[in-house]
């Protein structure tokens, strides 16, 4: 049975990688991660540029400790670069030049460098002490990887529907009927590409944006909770359309529940987080912001799985009858 | 090889039966012809031994195995070629073969040969997507062969093809009967029944009117006739004269001796004549 399973597996990879659409989705999580790295902040950006006049090498070092430095000739092009980019302010013997828009945080701060250059002091000379918490990944970038893996998890049940329209469309499903495979089987080996695709993509994508290091058992256990939902009703809108487009923009529509999950988790306050509880993306969420962060033990994920798999079932109880219908 | 007992079907919502009560037996080897008009219960019949369709009433006994038990080992020993194409429009032919012979758990045919034997060998590597419909029957005829049934279903195997390579059809599944497949036979060509069937059912409106080898049902029911054609003088004639009845025997006789014959034919009743005069309707 496994090796008809995989069979089936093998077929749909080998179609969809010839086919526009899912050939897109299956290499979206590279392509997301790309975007991801190129769009979240590092953790060691700042925001503050300055435009230094007449270079002394000593200043320069000085500076590029603590900030984006430019270098120019003449007063006059440090004027022309100040004007012409925002939030950059110039640096000279009399003083500081800035557009006059700047935020007050970022003249002072400007201004604070400029009185520590001059009177020599350097970040060895504070007496501060730094404890480190161990962050070392914006928030914003774990949310977005975060969001990423969820969509991926979706864009697995679109890959199932379009591999079903493309079945129904060449009427083969009663051909399958013929073979020793058993409908159980069959549905298993069609399920394995909503699964094997997102995993494997999931993965390329934490170790592209910097997430290698997370626990991938416990990533394993949430990306394949989280793909149950959108296996079924990948099935579902397979089986009820007989077009593509159709299919794929019905699929879409559980982006809704998936952003809403993440908005709501993120924004709403502790006592309207239960208003939540019924999308298995909000655990899904919440499973892989613990797994990101490392922050999550066993426990936890455990408990956010066995509740992404219970909502499953119920879903499963409801749509299965559709799904056997429409395989008959 | 098929044993069916007093089968029933019944669509839902529909108070007809479709398949009403039919008994009949598929020996091994036998080339069996199914014939009857569109809707006569053909299909269902089909279907149901096939397992596409469940089994409501009566016993159905296929390749040894129980349908109201259906196991998918059953599928090993058969083959099924539908009438409506069915492959992956976006897999080469090679591929589709090769991909349905992963499904089986018995020794399968080489996808090549099969291609070879319905004339697609060349095609081999083009898209099922790209092909003709007549290639597509082609195709499915073929993989319906790739698990080396022993009993083999075609539906409507000629439909659709020109007659050259329908010919090429007929004769793969001449052979293949000669290597013992049991063949059950879904068509309402009967000249195709005619030439391959060793018996053929009669079926319209869900029920079996009869049961018979082509050859029976022609002497049954076919006019035992010679039409002949002579010189009389200078001017060509015809006749067409009973073998059975004394006064065109003498007739017969007396052209024989007296006139120059031109041509003389026996005239066989066809199958679709004998359907017409047994169901009362004809077969489209």
């Amino acid at each position: 049975m496994i090796k008809k399973i995989i069979a089936v597996f093998l077929r749909d990879l080998k179609v969809s990688l010839r086919d526009f659409i899912a050939l897109y989705i299956i290499l979206f999580p590279i392509l997301f991660a790309v975007a991801i790295n190129l769009f979240a902040p590092s953790i060691n950006d700042t925001t503050v540029s300055v435009v230094l006049l007449s270079p002394e090498s000593e200043q320069v070092t000085f500076f590029e400790q603590l900030a984006t430095v430019a270098v120019v000739d003449t007063i006059s092009d440090l004027n022309y670069r100040v004007l012409k980019r925002d939030h950059t302010i110039g640096i000279t013997k009399e003083g500081l030049v800035a557009q006059g828009d700047e935020p007050a945080f970022l003249v002072d701060y400007a201004k604070l460098l400029n009185v520590f250059y001059l009177n020599g002091a350097t970040i060895e000379s504070t007496k501060a002490e730094l404890t480190d918490i161990g962050r070392a990944i914006p928030p914003i970038k774990t949310m977005f990887v975060n969001g990423a893996t969820m969509l991926i998890a979706v864009l697995g049940g679109m890959l199932i529907a379009l591999n079903i329209v493309e079945e129904k469309a060449d009427n083969t499903i009663s051909a399958m009927h013929v073979t020793p495979i058993s409908r159980l089987g069959y549905i298993a080996g069609k399920s394995l590409i909503g699964m094997v695709v997102p995993i494997i993509g999931s993965i390329l994508m934490f170790y592209l944006t910097g997430f290698g290091h997370v626990d991938l058992f416990k990533m394993l256990l949430m990306l394949i909770t989280t793909a149950l939902i959108s296996l079924l009703v990948g099935f579902v809108e397979g089986l009820a359309n007989d077009d593509i487009m159709n299919a794929a923009g019905n699929m879409k529509l559980l982006f809704l529940p998936l952003l809403g999950a993440m908005a709501g988790a993120e924004l709403l306050a502790d006592k309207w987080q239960p208003l939540l509880y019924w999308i298995p993306f909000y655990w899904s969420y919440k499973g892989n912001q613990a797994i990101l962060t490392g922050t999550g033990s066993w426990g936890d994920v455990l408990l956010y799985a066995s509740i992404i798999f219970v909502i499953s079932a119920l879903v499963f109880v409801v749509l299965a009858p559709k799904v056997r219908k429409g395989l008959e | 090889m098929i044993t069916v007992k007093q089968l029933q079907h019944q669509y839902p919502g529909n108070a007809h039966y479709a398949v009403k009560d039919i008994s009949f037996e598929v020996q091994k080897g036998e080339v069996f012809g199914f014939l009857g008009p569109s809707g006569a219960g053909k299909s269902t019949t089909q279907g149901i031994l096939t397992g596409l369709l469940p089994l409501q009433q009566g016993e159905v006994t296929v390749a040894g195995f129980n349908i109201k038990h259906l196991k998918r080992q059953m599928f090993n020993a058969i083959g099924m070629s539908f009438e409506q194409s069915n492959v992956y429009s976006k897999m080469s032919a090679l591929e589709n073969l090769e991909f349905y012979a992963k499904l089986f758990d018995v020794p399968t045919k080489n996808p090549l040969e099969l291609l070879e034997m319905v004339g697609l060998l060349d095609k081999k590597n083009q898209k099922a997507g790209t092909f003709s419909k007549g290639m597509k029957h082609r195709l499915t005829f073929a993989r319906s062969m790739i698990n080396n049934p022993s009993l083999w279903f075609l539906d409507e195997p000629t439909t659709g093809l020109d007659p050259a390579i329908a010919a090429e059809i007929k004769e793969v599944i001449r052979l293949q009967n000669q290597k013992d497949v049991t063949i059950f036979l879904t068509t309402h060509n009967m000249q195709i029944a005619d030439e391959l069937c060793h018996r053929v059912a009669f079926i319209v409106d869900g029920e079996i009117k009869l049961i018979d080898s082509p050859k029976n049902l022609k002497l049954q029911y076919g006019q035992k006739i010679v039409e002949v054609e002579f010189l009389d003088g200078l001017q060509p004639k015809r006749e067409s004269l009973s073998t059975t009845l004394e006064k065109d025997i003498a007739r017969i006789k007396t052209i024989l001796d007296t006139k120059e014959i031109l041509t003389m034919h026996t005239k066989e009743a066809t199958l679709d004549e004998i359907f017409i005069a047994v169901t009362g309707r004809g077969l489209l």
